[in-house]
Formats: C-alpha cells, structure tokens, sequence
C-alpha cells in the first residue's frame, strides 16, 4: 500500500483514496462541503484545495484533496502552508458573500459547516459592502416533500442532495436548475422529494439549506443531548443518535456503521420517536386498576403467581421491543415459574431498505428491532395467544410490553388476552393492554435504558440510556431482577439491575454470545454466532404472528 | 508575405466547394486517401512533425493529443469535433463550415481513421443553424459516395459522422463540458484527470480537436508536414492561421496569415482603424485573453510571443478598440459575458464572476470606491488557477489586464463619480 | 402503532394534458437512437424537436413528455432545460429575435439596435409582443463579429445592421 505524507504525518493507505480519506488517517481534516464518501466526486466546491509534491516536486497548482487519489510512494499533502490558508480564506469569501446571516433563526447553526469553517479559515469581516446579496424570493420555505424544507438563499451549491438521491436513493427526484450565479436545487414543478430515505439529504447538507420538517425550530441543536443509540422503527437496527433535551427526543439522526446503516437511515424509522410523544404514558404501578407503589405491586404480583400455580397454564408473551437483557430476565421467570409457554409476537411491516456500501442493501419488514435477541434470550415459543381462545386457558398471563405490536391497541385483540385468570402486563405505554390488566408496571422505553437489540443479520448492538425515566418508571430490566429474587434469593446479586451485568451473564451462557461482553462489545456491533437450524429462530413465527393481526 | 497563398479558406467565395463533386475538382478528399494508404501511427507522425496546434485556445499540439489514445480494440473510440465557437471575437470556424464543409469531414475522417475512431461528432452550437444544413447536406453526399460508412473509400475503415447540435451555452467550449452536453447532460465541465484521451464521451477515449485544428489534417497530408513546418514563427508555431478580426477597424472578417504575422500587418489588411481614430487597445485573442495596449502593436500574433507579452492568442480573434472606448465599459461587458456563462457548479467560478460583474458595473456607473481597483484583483487571485476549468481563468483575463494596464481610466470613474466617455452613438439619427 | 407514515412514494408529477410528443416528433426522436450509445444523448436534439412542436418554447408538460420518452427522471431534464439559453421556459414570439451585445457588437452599435427594437416592438426584453408576432432578447456573442451589430431571426442571421435595417426586418415580420 502507497505511503503518503499530511503535514508531516504519514500514513499508509489503499491505493486510490483520495487525499481527504487520507488526511482523516493521519488525523488531518481537509475542509470540504461537496465530497462525501458515497457520493461521486464533483470537485465543485474548491474548499479542499491543497498543496501536494509528488517525489518532492510541487505540483504548479494547488489540488482538489478529494479528486486526487493516492496511487503511490512518493506523495507529500501541506494542507497548512500560507497558500493554501490563503485559497480557503478566499473560497470562504465566496461561500459567505451571498450567504444570509440569519444563523440566528437557522437550524444548522451550531453544525454547520459555513459557521465552522469560517471560524477556522475565514475572515471576520466583508468586502461585499456595496452590492446586494443574491436572494430568491420566494424560495426560502419551499417544502420539497413531506420531509425536508428548502431555504435557496442559504444553498452552497454542493450538490450533495441532488447526488444523493441520483446515487444512493436512486429516486433522482432532485435536480440543480439554472445555470452560474443563478444555479438552484429543487424538485421539478409538481414532484416531491419523497423517497423513503429523503430525511437523509437534510443530514448530508452541510448546511441550513434543507432542514428537516419534523425538526424545524424544535430546538437549538447545542442545548441537544446526544446519546448513541438504535432505532427501533424495524429489524435493521439503523445505528443512530438519540437527540434530546430533558428527556423529550427531538430528533434521531443516523450514526455511521458500515455494516449496518453506512451513513442512512429511512424516514419512518426518523419519525418512530413520536409514539413516545403521542400515546399515553402507563406512570405508575397499577393493581386492580388502582396507583400503587413498586414494592406492593411486585409482591402481589409475586403472591398471584405463586398462588395461581397449578391451577392452569402460566403463559408469557414477549415482545420484539425488548432489549436482549429484559428477555432474558422474563424467560429466567418464566423458567422459574416452570411454564413453557413463550412467543414473541411482531408486526411485519413495510419492508424498508437501507442502501449499502459494497454491500447488498440490508432490508426490514419486522415492525420491531428485536425479535432474534429476544429470542435468543429464551422467550422463542410458539404459545398462539393472540387468536383463538388459548388465553382463557391461561391462570396467568404475562406480557411485556403494553406496546408490542398493533394487537396492544385492538380492542377485539385485549378482550382476548383478557380472558386470562390473572393479566400482567409491563410497559411504558398506557395503552388498552395495560389497562385492562389486573396488574400494569410502568418500565422504561428504549430512550431511558440501555441494552442492546439483535438485528435482521444477526449482529448484537448496543445502545445507550439517552435520559433517565421519570416518576415511579423504572427499567424493565431492574424490575425483573427484583422480581426474580422475590422468587429466588439467589438474583438478588442482580437487584442492582444493570443491563451490563444480565448481558454478561446471557453472554455466559448462552452460546450464540459466547465469548462477548458489554465492555468489549465494539461500539458497530458484533456478529453472533447462531446455528443456522435453530429450529425456534425460523422466520416462520413471525410470519404466523403477521397473518394473525393482518 | 504578401505571397502568401490562403490554404484553410481558399475555398472560400467558391460555392462549387459546397458540393462534394466542387470539393473534388478543387482537390478535395486527396488527403483522406493519402492518409487511407498509410499505417494509422504514420498519420499520427506526420501530423506531430507538422507541429500543428490546436486552434481552439489551449494551442495544444494536435498529434501529441491523438498519440494519447489508446491502442487496442477493447473499447470504442470517439472523435468530437468541437464546433461550439462562442468566445465573443471568434467567427472563423463558421466560416470554414458555412464555405467548405467537406473540408472539415475529411479531417474529421483523417483523424478518426489516425485514431481508430468509428464514430465523429461533429459539436456545433445551436445557433449556427446555417453551418448545421449545409455540414448535414455535406455528410449526405458524404456518405452516399462512400467516404463515410461502413467502408471509408473503399478501405474497410468504418466511421460514421453525426451533428450534434448545442443549445446556447459558452462552457460546452471547455472539452469536458462538451462532452457531458453530448451525453445529455448539463454542460458542466468534468474534473480532470481523467482526461478524455482516457475516459472521454461515454466512458471511452475520445480526441476533441477544434473545427480549424481538423481543417489543417487534409492539407498536411496532401502537402507534407515539411510545408507546413515552412509557414511560421518557429517550430512551437507553425502552419497558417485564421485572425478573426473585430471591432473599430474599417474591414472586419476573417483573414488567414501564417501563424505569427504581426498585429500592424493585420490591422494594416483589415484596413487599419475605422474613421481614421487611434488604437487605443486590442485584445488578441478572444474575451478570455488579457488586453493589450498600443505599445505591442507589433507583436507576432503566435502562441509563445502573445504568451510572453502576458496575453494569449487563444482563439485568436482580435478585438479592436479606438480612442473613445471606454475600457471599463468594455470590461464590464466581458464580465457580464463570463458570469452569464458561468456553469455553476464550482464555487470560486460562479461566485467570482458574479461579484467582479457587479464591481465592474458599479465603477462604470460612477459608484466606484477607492479600493475597487485592489478588490477586483484580489477576486481575480482567489478565481485564478483554483475554480475546476478554465473557465475561471478566462474571466479573470480582462479584468486583471484592466487593473493592471488602465488604472487611470479606472481612477477617473471613481474620482468622477461617472463614465467620462461618452455614450458612444453609431447611428446618426436613428438610420 | 401511530407512526408517522411517509408521503405516498408515488411520483406525482404533472400530468401530460395536451397529448405529449406528438407521433411525428416520436418518430424524429426514434430516428436518432442509433446515433448515440446512450438515450440520454438523445435528450438534447429530442428537446429540440420538443421545442419546435410547442411552438418554440418548453411548458412542463413538453419536459414530461420528453423525459418519459426517454425514461430520465424529469429533475434531470428540466436541470437541463434550464441550463441552456435555447430552450425557453415561457412562451415566446413566433418570431424570435435575438440581438448580440457582446463586446465586438457593442463596439459598434448593438445597444442602439436594442433601443430600436424596443421602440418598433413596444415590449421589453423576453416579452412577447400582444399580437403573439415577436419576442426579443439580448444575446451573448452569436460569432458575427465581423458583421456587427448583427441579430438573429428565429434561424437566420441578419449582418451588418442599420437601425433603418432593423425596421424594415421587423416590419417583414408575420
């Protein structure tokens, strides 16, 4: 592989990576607004101008970093010498004469590329006294779809969106009009950007010319609180980051992972925060459809079941929400209660793709991000609870979440699990399941715990509490560990309840995990090791369950 | 030099060159089948020892550009025939196709056989119309002879030859903006490298020559490369030339000299200044091209010597201007033409244009301010050698030269706070 | 679950109303394929010949039509459209008149034929005159130098203009 050397760093690196990829080796950040590594490279914006001899010959002009590619020995890249501060002090200029200052009202302020490069390579004053800035009026709040906002007038001309959606969307639904000074982004009269991927342009915009709908004025994005985490939209397992500000998610954004989401994500995985906002919080223990405390709850819910065995089937049915570590909790309770009664129903939904880097695209159909680890942790069964009249059978019935699918919201659906002797149902959605329960406990969602998910390929990721749960809500994973030494002295070790210690005991034991832990687990996931005839982990279960709700 | 005879327009003013049967009988199509006997790399010498440069502005010699083609029958091969003529100044190549259309075919054919090439586009922008009929009426007849087809002449070579009509715009000049435009696309320029010897029109190698580049082949073949080494400066500058001329001379038009004829001899066969007025400025070689004063008005109209006087001869078109022009005026007017056509795309290109335009107005309405003069030079430093084509340094041409050669005239707009020319009026009383 | 759902992923562009290419355009378009390793090639003579069958100009419908005959995304070809100074987004006169006033012109006098043309036509620039008979516009350099100040009518030139020249050209005009 050819050497190159950045300022005075050198790096080896693949033959044929351009000089920005380079510089990010050798820790040097080439400024740069229109390449993106899975975009073609235009060369258009000329901010990543630099200086490079080749064998100690200089080049007679200063290069684009992102059109020139290393090929071999022998190549020396100054991105700090005067000429070069000089071309970016001048391109700023450029970039900035026409651009409006109203980082005041705009989104992108404080990410924003402009605001960012001109601290570090501008200059604080203009020459651009006596003539007018260039505007386009009425272009300054153009809905390019249900999405993404357009603002013309603060556009650097990067192309960057237009690309995206030729290339990776391959939607092309945007264009770059017009021609010169006059060239503008946008969608033919009529057509909407609506691609199921359309959010990821506003991401990739390196500045506040295209702002996400959803997001518009939501929030100054440095009071946001930023936590990795994984959406939970569909069985992908997108890599994202939570965006919030005490404890209301404003945002999700996608989290590079190469073997995952590369730099996507799809809209309505962006958009499945809001159920949090949208349904009713379940706030506090509830038994026989009064408020009560954990410890009352937990012990009746301990005495009820104890009480209840023998007199009929104890059943437990999951969720594809769960984290790894609250399945593996609720199946220990289950073992412990001796019933074999376990499934872990999940909606198929729209089946939702996310483009790859030298990859087959990675699809979704799963309305639920865990299915596989939940079964993995041993809650798989085939228990058909939510048809017929097998939960009237039923002297107790156990069900975690309150949000496991549409059938939680189903009348016809509740009034079937109903028929169970005793219903317990955990959750944080107060939802008609947890309302008809004799025993309802409040547990954290996904933003207020850690855990992790296994997704569509198999690979465990890990994702962290972005806020901590308010009121009397607690993570699932500290009630069942109290729960279980209600049953079992030898859990309470594990009162404690930290995801990372139940994930380091499933990884114990269970041998899809071997040889894992929390603290090792990298931060892009790992590929589980799972037998390929696992006869519970057929895709069968969840094809059943889908026709049973459609 | 008086005895020098025209070779690109001696057809000119000879309708019977239109027909391919007239073209003939003037000794047409006699290069194509001295260039058909020979190996294809032999026609690539003669061409590189002819040192036949590229008349489209780069002055890129022509053989060593054909040798950059690969060999090899992997992919195809491309000849584009860039008839896109729109630096303001230039009205040469319309010459050549409005009155001796076989000749550019035949070159164009030449080259593709030198190249391997089965397919020419011959580029031309949308507004020339007339040229379009007559190259189309040209290649019928071409074909219908068998000079085009699947058997050029007999000789098994294949080449077929299409017009590709523009839609108005300057930048699908710049080769790669071309070829993006003959793709279909918008015409903005490539980045370089790959260049198009290697990945040209549609992923494969591909030569583009200028329409006065190709007119020179069939006359190299026909004559030899020694005759047209014999007209000339030097060896860096040979064979004949077309000078388009314009502006306040008394006979404007395209006239055709050895390379390196002298600006005094060319004014002096365009007539000399109009109404007898005095040169006051000249630029020799399109819009791109810095301006000169009259101090070189005996400078040798070749690549190196206009090069070395701190201009270039480009598309050598030469735009005169006499003592009543107004320089800021005139530059503006350039600007405007620069930003206009200005593709977008890159940065320093479409913002700096844009902003040396408005700058340039302003001084010209008398709103100028002292530093304008330093502004409009350090747009032109953050513009030059940095935008993605050339296009950015053509701008930059007129209005550094303005900078650095007229800063009175720019000094008097702004301690004026008007124009002190004139409006000039050409017409006398509206006839 | 109450998930917000995308936009339908529908295209929704605008309907074709007045027919699309017409079958003569079609078969002109069809004629060019073999010319061009790629359709999109093809777009700029298929705009062309769009142009000329609505009557010089290209309304959105004519930029559908195009792009559907030769399956581009319609972003695409209106990116093209609107990047070259021949094709028009409004309608036009039916004679066009386009006037160079680049540097060799305004040398020696195309300002002045401007002014005349704005008096003989009595509309701005790019406007159509209320009769639908002419449009004008100021051009960038048309390569006539020589025979400044020039115009060009729809398709022809027109050398060496005077502004008695020009009323009588316009006056031609039908």
């Amino acid at each position: 592989m050819p050497k190159v050397t950045i300022n005075d760093r050198t790096v080896e690196v693949e033959a044929g990576t351009n000089v920005i990829d380079a510089g990010l080796k050798a820790g040097v950040l080439v400024p740069h607004y229109c390449y993106h590594p899975r975009l073609s490279v235009v060369g258009q914006c000329r901010m990543c101008l630099v200086e490079i001899s080749d064998g100690g010959k200089k080049m007679p002009k200063l290069q684009t970093a992102c059109s020139s590619y290393v090929m071999k020995d022998g190549w020396s890249v100054h991105t700090d010498t005067p000429e070069v501060a000089e071309a970016q002090k001048g391109m700023m200029e450029f970039f900035l004469i026409n651009h409006p200052l109203d980082c005041p009202i705009c989104d992108q302020a404080g990410e924003c590329g402009l605001q960012d490069y001109s601290f570090k390579h501008g200059v604080a004053f203009s020459r651009f006294q006596y003539e007018d800035k260039r505007t386009y009026p009425g272009r300054e709040r153009i809905p390019l779809g249900a999405n993404v906002v357009l603002n013309m007038n603060r556009c650097i001309q990067c192309t960057r969106c237009i690309r995206f959606t030729e290339e990776i969307a391959g939607t092309g639904e945007l264009g770059f009009f017009n021609r010169g000074a006059r060239v503008e982004i946008g969608t033919f009269p009529g057509k909407e950007l609506n691609n199921p991927l359309a959010t990821c342009v506003v991401d990739i915009c390196p500045v506040g010319a295209l702002t996400s709908t959803r997001f518009r004025f939501a929030e100054r994005v440095w009071y946001l609180d930023k936590k990795p985490s994984i959406c939970t939209g569909c069985e992908v397992g997108c890599n994202i980051t939570m965006e919030q500000r005490r404890g209301d998610i404003k945002r999700y954004k996608p989290r590079f992972n190469i073997e995952v989401n590369d730099y996507w994500m799809c809209d309505y995985g962006r958009a499945s925060f809001e159920r949090y906002k949208q349904q009713p919080r379940l706030s506090s223990p509830r038994v026989a459809a009064g408020n009560t405390g954990w410890s009352q709850a937990l012990d009746a819910v301990h005495s009820r079941i104890a009480g209840a065995q023998g007199s009929g089937e104890i059943a437990f049915l999951g969720s594809g929400f769960l984290t790894t570590e609250e399945a593996y909790l609720f199946a220990k309770l289950a073992d412990l209660v001796g019933s074999q009664s376990r499934s872990v129903p999940v909606d198929l939904g729209t089946e939702w793709t996310i483009p790859r880097h030298q990859r087959p695209p990675i699809k979704g159909r799963e309305a639920a991000p865990n299915r596989r680890g939940a079964e993995l942790a041993g809650l798989g069964g085939e228990n058909d609870l939510l048809h017929g009249d097998a939960a009237s059978r039923c002297a107790v019935l156990v069900i975690c979440d309150s949000d496991f699918g549409k059938a939680a919201w189903d009348p016809e659906t509740v009034a079937r699990l109903r028929q169970a002797k005793l219903l317990v149902v955990f959750g944080w959605a107060d939802s008609p399941l947890a309302q008809a329960a004799d025993i309802a406990l409040p547990v954290a969602h996904h933003g207020e715990k850690d855990g992790t998910f296994v997704n569509v390929e198999w690979r465990v990721q890990r994702f962290e509490k972005a806020f901590p749960p308010t009121g009397q809500v607690r993570p699932a994973v500290e009630v069942l560990s109290d729960l279980l030494s209600r049953f079992d002295a030898a859990w309470s070790p594990l009162s404690a309840g930290a995801a990372s210690t139940v994930f380091d005991r499933l990884a114990g034991e269970l041998p899809a995990f071997a040889g894992l832990s929390w603290r090792r687990l990298p931060a892009t996931g790992a590929s589980l090791h799972v037998p390929e005839a696992h006869p519970k982990l057929s895709d069968q279960a969840a094809e059943a369950a889908s026709e049973a709700t459609a | 030099m008086a005895a020098f005879e025209p070779v690109l327009t001696r057809n000119v003013g000879k309708p019977e060159a239109l027909t391919l049967k007239g073209y003939r009988q003037l000794g047409g199509y006699e290069g194509l089948t001295k260039a058909l006997a020979m190996e294809p790399d032999a026609v690539i010498d003669e061409v590189k020892k002819s040192g036949l440069r590229g008349r489209g502005g780069a002055g890129f010699p022509a053989g060593m550009k054909w040798s950059f083609i690969p060999k090899g029958k992997d992919k195809p091969k491309y000849l584009v025939c860039n008839a896109d003529e729109s630096e303001p100044g230039t009205f040469k190549d319309r010459l050549l196709m409005e009155n001796d259309p076989h000749q550019l075919i035949e070159g164009c054919a030449i080259c593709c056989y030198a190249v391997s090439a089965n397919t020419c586009y011959i580029y031309i922008r949308g507004e020339y119309v007339k040229s379009a009929v007559i190259l189309e009426q040209a290649l019928k007849e071409a074909y219908e002879a068998g000079i085009l087809g699947d058997s050029v002449q007999g000789s098994g070579f294949k080449l077929n030859m299409y017009i590709h009509r523009g839609a108005g715009a300057y930048i699908c000049g710049e080769e790669t903006g071309m070829l993006e435009s003959l793709e279909g696309k918008r015409g903005q320029p490539r980045v370089k490298p790959p260049f198009p010897a290697v990945v040209g029109a549609f992923g494969a190698p591909t030569v583009i020559n200028n329409v006065e580049t190709l007119c020179n082949v069939p006359h190299i073949l026909t004559r030899g490369a020694d005759w047209f080494k014999s007209i000339g400066t030097d060896e860096r500058n040979t064979g004949p030339k077309l000078y388009a001329i314009s502006g306040h001379v008394d006979r404007p038009g395209t006239y055709e000299y050895p390379i390196g004829v002298t600006f005094r001899e060319m004014l002096d066969g365009a007539g000399g200044m109009w109404h007898g007025r005095q040169l006051k400025a000249f630029i020799p070689g399109g819009a791109s091209a810095p301006i000169l004063k009259p101090d070189q008005i005996d400078i040798k109209m070749d690549f190196d010597t206009v090069a070395k006087a701190g201009s270039m001869l480009g598309s050598a078109a030469v735009i005169v201007m006499d003592e009543t022009t107004c320089m800021v005026r005139s530059v503006a007017r350039l600007a405007k033409f620069f930003n206009h056509e200005s593709c977008g795309q890159c940065t320093p290109c479409r913002e700096g244009t844009n902003w040396m335009e408005l700058v340039l107005k302003r001084l010209e309405h008398g709103e100028g301010t002292e530093g304008d003069a330093q502004k409009l030079l350090s747009i032109c430093k953050n513009i030059g050698g940095q935008s993605l084509c050339a296009l950015g340094d053509a701008a930059i041409g007129p209005v550094k030269s303005l900078v650095d050669r007229f800063p009175e005239e720019i000094e008097q707009h702004v301690r004026e706070r008007a124009c002190p020319f004139p409006q000039p009026r050409y017409f006398e009383n509206g006839a | 679950m109450s998930v917000h759902e995308p936009a339908s992923m529908q295209p929704s562009g605008p309907q074709i109303r007045g027919g699309g290419l017409s079958e003569a355009s079609r078969a002109e378009i069809d004629g060019l394929r073999e010319r061009y390793p790629t359709s999109e090639a093809i777009l700029l003579p298929a705009l062309h010949i769009a142009q000329r069958q609505w009557g010089g100009w290209l309304p959105d419908e004519a930029i559908a039509a195009v792009s559907a005959e030769l399956d581009l995304p319609v972003a695409k070809v209106y990116g093209v459209v609107t990047f070259y100074d021949l094709f028009h987004q409004k309608p036009v006169g039916r004679h066009r008149i386009r006037v160079c006033n680049n540097l060799p012109c305004q040398l020696r006098g195309a300002e002045e034929v401007l002014e005349i043309l704005h008096q003989e036509l009595g509309v701005g620039e790019d406007e159509v005159t209320p009769d639908g008979r002419c449009s004008f516009v100021h051009f960038e350099c048309l390569g006539s130098c020589d025979t400044a100040p020039m115009m060009m009518v729809d398709d022809d030139y027109h050398e060496n203009l005077t502004p008695n020249r020009v009323r009588q050209i316009v006056k031609r005009l039908r």
